[in-house]
């Protein structure tokens, strides 16, 4: 049992106290008695100590000492409250973007997935470089051909997305649906979490309607209820049971709702899906047979495709270079995000190596004003590990507290990473900051920790004492050199980093002042879509009678219906092949893709989008009239150059819509309403009463859209009381959310710049701060010598000049450079015009500047008496 | 420092506190003071044992096991700590008590050869 410290004083007293006592027993005056037992006990805290070393090992003693030095080394950091939030906050942000960045990196690119055998797990595409169509999708045809010829895949699953209206849980809604055969979750090797998943007995024409609830729908939208399975729904105008809910999984190809059988889709059945070679809608999955290698399959399966081409040169012509890839599933979904991550994480070493790099140089400067001290403890008798250790103790507290900071700031970090990298990766939906991250952040901090005391040179042991007497700095030119060469290399950085995100943001603000060509403040967009089978007269009463109601609205300018709403239904409806009277496409060209749209008569208006030739749709362009159409401006410039384009007639050549030729009776100014900033791109319109499917009603108001949302709403469910009404937002906010990606994409470099930014203006002023306070002297026998203050003001904003601008030029030098090696790995990758270098430049030099006046007026303001007898 | 001038003292020898401590609490518990008055005495006043030394030695053999202590009141109504011999410190006791006596003949041996041929 180790006795506490106040027990061994306790024993030491009672010794004392019998002593005594016997000793006034034997016949002495207390006095006497008291002194002489004192005089026996002898030295008392050397007893103690013995005492205590009997039950305390060496380590307890040196872990005593280290929190003791702890104790001093706070004292003597609140002291130096600047550089110590400075270095802290330095660590903090290189701790918490490398944690960040890394958990994510972790997450996209190194986990493996939690299907069963997920290493042989392949993807299949079918891509057509020739039209710059990366995924083209297979048709069933094609699906059937690959099966029939493929052994090195043991099974394949196929999945294609489709949208449904729901009934049947709640509000009506719109959901994303998978349609898959009954082998897709045996190939994929995932398990229910929840009754049953979809099997083959679930194929063909006579099963029952059957869906299975992904784990994200289930748990987010239906709140985890498990009594939904079981439960019957409507889609469309089938019906299927839920079987089952999903276990957790990546949504790989779509972010899906839902996965049904194939026979919940009457578009699946009929015969266009199941013999149109061309008719492409279907992802393509596969598992490779025991035995089988990757390389084997990717042959294998490029030798079929090459005979499927060979065998229907109809369906893949020689211009579209049709080609089939095999990529392990796990790779699939990664690759798009290896290539930035990297870049990320490298960028973010890069700026905690500055941070490093500034840490140390803080605390060599400091150290360097500490000489004195350590010199006058070395001459003590303080061992060199002592010195170490009060050094240990102080860059502990520091890097402590900034790895702390660092795991916190990192939660947040992780999230707007972890969004930016959505983008290319679906996977990264599922970051989340783990137990990794505090790993990493403490290892970090304890590698800085420990190798910081190792940056200030020691006095020398057991040499004579030279610099102690008056404990002065003595600074030499290669601490001097490696300062500012440091400082130099954080400006470099941060220019580059600077110019970057300058870059970016400029890319930012010229797509948001973009002209869309769409009027977009007061127009409001809804979702409406009536199920497939209502298309025809029940659809053209149901939203002509919308419109009408709405219409009558107080506030309300303009009603219209379309079939897409600008940027947010994107890939829907086209592009699809069509052909022109009076347009004769070169041989072997391909022919003219447009998008597909049917408007209401006032869509135009509605949105603003002028009529530049012809007319609007009216009323009378119904069934049983002429055919008639509108086209954009751009299919005007392009294929009818002499601008004779009204009453020339258009059809389509995709099987899917036949091929009635339509009268050209108006032009409508461009939309693109696919890509924000993208060239314009083709679109027939076609009236709604002569096509009649539509799903989108526009409002135009006076006033304050949303306010009229719940009136919208009650109007269309009076209508039809199984009508979702839903995402409901003016044009203005869809365009801002279809941005939203560029906007964390420059958030997240303009980031990085910030704290480039301020690790280097903390980096130069750390620098000037400690040149200032190393040439007190110096400066104060210039000022003796009658310099003014604003001389030697001057003379440090020159020195700071002096680091700032070969650190720009260099880092003008460098990000050329690495912008030339970059763009090999990125795409599209943009050197920086000249605004944002400028910018950039700007920024620093007036950083340094802002970094400079603190020591400069210190310079300025040296009292000559106090500097002179500094020595 | 000075020492006291009284040439009879003895050092100890390296090594015999611990031994004379377990002897001393053979006939019964004590406290750290009784310990080293019950040396004193024993030896006549010869050994003296110096409190830094006596109390380190004691908290030694607490820790290796062959004493406990507890707290007690002594008979002049004072607390103190009192030290008690366990089953193996009398054990120990024993062994170290051999390990002497054979020290002690040996050493004798050297110095005394005239006796060895008797």
């Amino acid at each position: 049992m180790r006795p506490d410290e106040r027990e061994l004083d306790d024993e030491l007293r009672g010794h004392l106290a019998l002593s005594i006592n016997e000793r006034i027993e034997r016949g002495e005056d207390p006095a006497t008695a008291r002194r002489a037992a004192l005089a026996e006990l002898g030295y008392l805290p050397a007893a103690r100590e013995s005492m205590r070393r009997v039950w305390y090992s060496r380590w307890f003693d040196a872990a005593m000492a280290l929190t003791q030095d702890i104790r001093v080394g706070l004292r003597s950091l609140l002291r130096a409250r600047g550089l110590s939030a400075a270095v802290i906050a330095t660590l903090a942000l290189g701790i918490g973007a490398n944690a960040a960045i890394f958990s994510v990196v972790r997450g996209v690119l190194l986990r493996p997935l939690v299907n069963r055998g997920e290493d042989r797990l392949v993807y299949i595409r079918q891509s057509a470089p020739g039209i710059g169509a990366d995924n083209m999708t297979f048709s069933v045809p094609e699906i059937e051909d690959l099966k029939s010829r493929a052994s090195t895949i043991g099974a394949f699953g196929d999945f294609s997305t489709f949208g449904f209206t729901l009934i049947g849980l709640g509000e009506p809604r719109v959901v994303k649906a998978g349609l898959v055969s009954g082998t897709f979750f045996d190939v994929m090797g995932l398990q229910p979490a929840l009754g049953r998943l979809l099997t083959p007995a679930d194929d063909g024409p006579g099963a029952e309607g059957a869906a299975v609830l992904t784990h994200r729908f289930w748990s987010t939208v239906l709140g985890g209820d498990p009594t939904v399975v079981g439960r019957t729904i409507r889609l469309d105008s089938r019906t299927a049971t839920i079987v089952g809910v999903l276990e957790p999984s990546v949504p790989y190809p779509a972010d899906t709702e839902i996965v049904a059988n194939v026979v919940t889709s009457p578009h699946h059945l009929d015969a266009l899906m199941v013999t149109g070679r061309t008719h492409r809608m279907t992802e393509l999955f596969g598992r490779l047979a025991p035995g089988a290698t990757l390389e084997a399959a990717r042959a294998e399966l490029a030798a079929a495709h090459a005979a499927i081409v060979a065998a229907h040169p109809e369906a893949y012509q020689a211009a579209r270079e049709v080609r089939l890839e095999v990529t392990r599933l796990r790779d699939q979904i990664a690759t798009p995000a290896r290539a930035i991550l990297l870049m990320l994480l490298v960028t973010s070493a890069v700026v905690f190596f500055i941070a490093c790099a500034n840490v140390a140089n803080l605390i060599l400067a400091r150290s360097v004003r500490r000489e004195g001290e350590l010199a006058v403890r070395a001459a003590l008798g303080a061992s060199r590990g002592a010195l170490r250790r009060t050094l240990l103790a102080e860059s502990l507290l520091l890097c402590g507290t900034g790895a702390v900071l660092g795991v916190v700031l990192a939660g947040p970090l992780v999230a707007i990473v972890a969004r930016f990298a959505s983008r290319f990766s679906v996977r990264a939906l599922e970051v989340t900051l783990d137990g990794t991250v505090v790993w990493v952040g403490a290892g970090l901090a304890l590698v800085a920790a420990v190798l910081l005391p190792f940056v200030p040179r020691l006095p020398e042991m057991g040499g004579p004492a030279t610099g102690v007497p008056n404990a002065a700095l003595r600074i030499t030119p290669g601490t001097s050199r490696r300062l500012r060469a440091f400082a130099m290399a954080q400006v470099a950085c941060s220019f580059v980093l600077l110019s970057a995100a300058g870059a970016l943001l400029a890319t930012l603000l010229a797509l948001q002042a973009r002209d869309s060509g769409v009027d977009t403040r007061h127009v409001l967009a809804l979702d409406a879509p009536l199920p497939v089978e209502a298309f025809g007269p029940k659809a053209i009463g149901f939203y002509e009678e919308a419109i009408r109601r709405i219409g009558t609205l107080p506030g309300v300018e303009r009603v219209a219906a379309g079939n897409v709403v600008p940027w947010r239904d994107i890939g829907t409806f086209g592009p699809f092949s069509f052909a022109a009277e009076g347009h004769a496409p070169a041989p072997d060209e391909e022919p003219p893709h447009a998008l597909f749209r049917n408007v209401t008569p006032g869509f135009f208006a509605a949105l603003g989008v002028p009529i530049v030739a012809g007319r609007d749709f009216t009323e009378d362009d119904r069934a049983g009239r002429e055919p008639v159409a509108i086209v954009s401006q751009s299919i005007v410039a392009r294929m009818f150059p002499d601008g004779h384009v009204l009453n020339r007639r258009v059809w389509w050549t995709d099987p899917v819509f036949g091929s009635q030729p339509r009268r050209i009776v108006g032009v409508a100014a461009d939309v693109n309403d696919q890509q924000i900033g993208a060239a314009p791109s083709f679109v027939i319109y076609h009236p709604f009463r002569q096509v009649p499917f539509a799903g989108r009603i526009f409002v135009r108001t006076a006033g304050d859209p949303y306010v009229l949302v719940p009136t919208v709403t009650r109007i269309v469910r009076d209508l039809a009381p199984d009508q979702p009404v839903e995402r409901a937002a003016t044009l203005e906010d869809v365009r801002a959310e279809v941005l939203a990606p560029e906007r964390v994409n420059a958030a997240v470099v303009a980031g990085f710049a910030v704290v480039a930014l301020l690790v280097a203006v903390v980096g130069v002023a750390g620098v000037l701060a400690f040149s200032v306070s190393a040439r007190t002297r110096e400066l104060g026998v210039r000022m003796a010598l009658g310099s003014t203050p604003r001389e030697l003001l001057v003379g440090v904003l020159r020195e700071g000049a002096g680091i700032v601008l070969p650190g720009v030029i260099l880092g003008a030098a460098s990000g050329y450079a690495l912008a030339g090696v970059a763009s090999s790995y990125v795409d599209g990758l943009q050197l920086p015009g000249p605004m944002p270098i400028l910018g950039a430049a700007g920024v620093l030099i007036a950083a340094a500047v802002v970094a400079s006046l603190m020591p400069a007026a210190r310079a300025a303001h040296v009292d000559v008496v106090q500097a002179l007898r500094t020595e | 420092m000075a020492k006291a001038p009284d040439d009879t003292r003895l050092e100890l020898l390296q090594g015999t506190l611990d031994m004379l401590i377990l002897r001393t609490l053979q006939w019964g518990p004590r406290h750290g003071h009784g310990i080293g008055q019950s040396i004193r005495q024993q030896s006549d006043e010869l050994l003296r044992v110096e409190t830094g030394s006596l109390y380190p030695a004691l908290h030694r053999l607490e820790k290796r096991g062959w004493l406990k202590s507890k707290w007690a009141t002594s008979e002049a109504n004072q607390r103190a700590k009192y030290y008690e011999l366990t089953a193996t410190g009398k054990a120990q006791l024993a062994r170290e008590q051999d390990r002497w006596s054979q020290l002690v003949a040996a050493i004798g041996r050297i110095m005394n050869p005239a006796s060895r041929e008797e």
